[in-house]
């Protein structure tokens, strides 16, 4: 009975311990709700996987991020979205509103905006044209690429924690997040959609360096 | 077949790319086919034990307890949503996953007679509610909690939790009520 006893306290330990490991500390339950957490905790490099967009002359991801040497919110999307793109785009709209706001007060610029189609085989640079046309996004601070071809575009999507799922009707439902890159192009933050103020502060903050 | 074999055989086939991503392509499916088949597995390569090593278990399963310990620990551990996410993105975790879910099953089947009604029904009084709430929190939760999953697969797997819950919980209580109602063998 004892040897019963400690094995049933070892095997007790064992399971806290291991949901421990899995929700952060008892924090997060879902894969969504950790995600942050582990970024803040390790940043993760943006791969090298080419990029392509009206108006955008970097072939890389990492060189597109370190254009000028700013940090870049970014946000995946497909432009046939009807749902949770939509309100990214909003909220996108928003952030452009407040940098503008930003630049007429005198600031210096060091934030900007980058949405990234995960339906790259749809989402060509006129495609991509036109929605940012309709979302009156300012080419200087807000843009728009895809990751041609299937095999990076699911490279970039794994390694950043984006999880795309056809829902059957011919749409797709995604992890809507803002992603807050650095210069050197590591995704350092991630913010919930309903934390557009924290990221763009963060931005802020992020861009206005170490003092 | 001997059970070992069959457990075997379920187990190979369970771990080909080809059924592992068929029942891991829909939450429900993933929860309450392939949980239970790998439970299955575990039970069968668990009857293929030899007497010896069922004696050394038992020294240390007294009543079944460390064995339905073991279940529902692994039960529960699982039933966290980020568990099923991780497990279809990292290797490492399907594989605890997979290994947690076979000693469960051998757990279960070495310890469910030894540990008597008392501690089933304690086994089960504590399983049994946890699944139930939460397949009704998977109903009715307005958020997706899997990326990997959508929403009407999420509430679909939260019905079949809730039900399945229920019915092992009645199954139990109607096997129980039938034995104690039973008249004894031998008495008048």
């Amino acid at each position: 009975m004892l040897r019963t006893a400690l094995l049933s306290t070892v095997l007790l330990l064992c399971g806290w311990a291991a949901a421990a490991w899995l929700t952060h500390g008892f924090q997060a339950w879902t894969d969504e709700s950790a995600r942050p957490r582990a970024v803040a905790l390790h940043p993760v490099a943006a791969p090298a996987v080419p990029v392509q967009g009206p108006g955008v002359a970097a072939a890389t991801l990492p060189a597109l991020l370190a254009e000028g040497g700013g940090v870049t919110i970014a946000d995946f999307i497909y432009t046939r979205c009807e749902t949770v793109c939509l309100s990214l785009g909003g909220s996108f709209q928003q952030l452009q509103a407040a940098l503008r706001a930003d630049a007429q007060a005198g600031a210096a610029p060091g934030v900007r905006l980058l949405s990234i189609s995960f339906d790259g085989a749809r989402d060509d640079p006129a495609a991509l044209r036109a929605y940012a046309r309709s979302l009156g996004a300012d080419p200087a601070l807000w843009r728009f690429v895809r990751v041609p071809g299937a095999g990076p575009q699911q490279a970039l999507l794994r390694r950043l924690g984006v999880v795309v799922v056809p829902n059957g009707r011919g749409d797709f439902e995604h992890n809507a997040a803002l992603l807050v890159f650095d210069a050197r192009g590591r995704m350092v933050r991630v913010f919930d959609l309903a934390e557009q103020q924290l990221a763009l502060d963060y931005a802020r903050h992020l861009a206005r360096g170490p003092r | 077949m001997k059970p070992g074999l069959a457990g075997l055989a379920l187990l190979a086939l369970l771990a080909l790319p080809g059924p592992r991503q068929a029942l891991e392509a829909s939450m429900w499916r993933h929860m309450v086919l392939q949980f239970p088949l790998l439970l299955l597995a575990g039970a069968l390569l668990a009857a293929a034990l030899p007497a010896r090593a069922r004696g050394a278990v038992a020294r240390w399963n007294a009543h079944g307890i460390s064995g339905l310990v073991l279940a529902g620990v692994v039960l529960a551990v699982l039933m966290v949503p980020r568990a099923l996410d991780l497990a279809l993105r990292d290797a490492g975790v399907e594989l605890a996953k997979h290994a947690a879910l076979l000693l469960a099953g051998a757990a279960l089947r070495l310890s469910w007679r030894p540990a008597g009604r008392v501690v089933q029904g304690f086994f089960l009084g504590n399983v049994l509610p946890m699944t139930a709430v939460a397949g009704q929190l998977y109903r009715d939760a307005p958020l997706r909690l899997c990326n990997a999953y959508l929403l009407d697969d999420q509430a679909r797997l939260g019905g079949w939790l809730t039900g399945l819950a229920a019915l092992a919980a009645l199954g139990w209580l109607g096997r129980v009520a039938w034995q104690l109602t039973r008249p004894e063998p031998g008495s008048p």
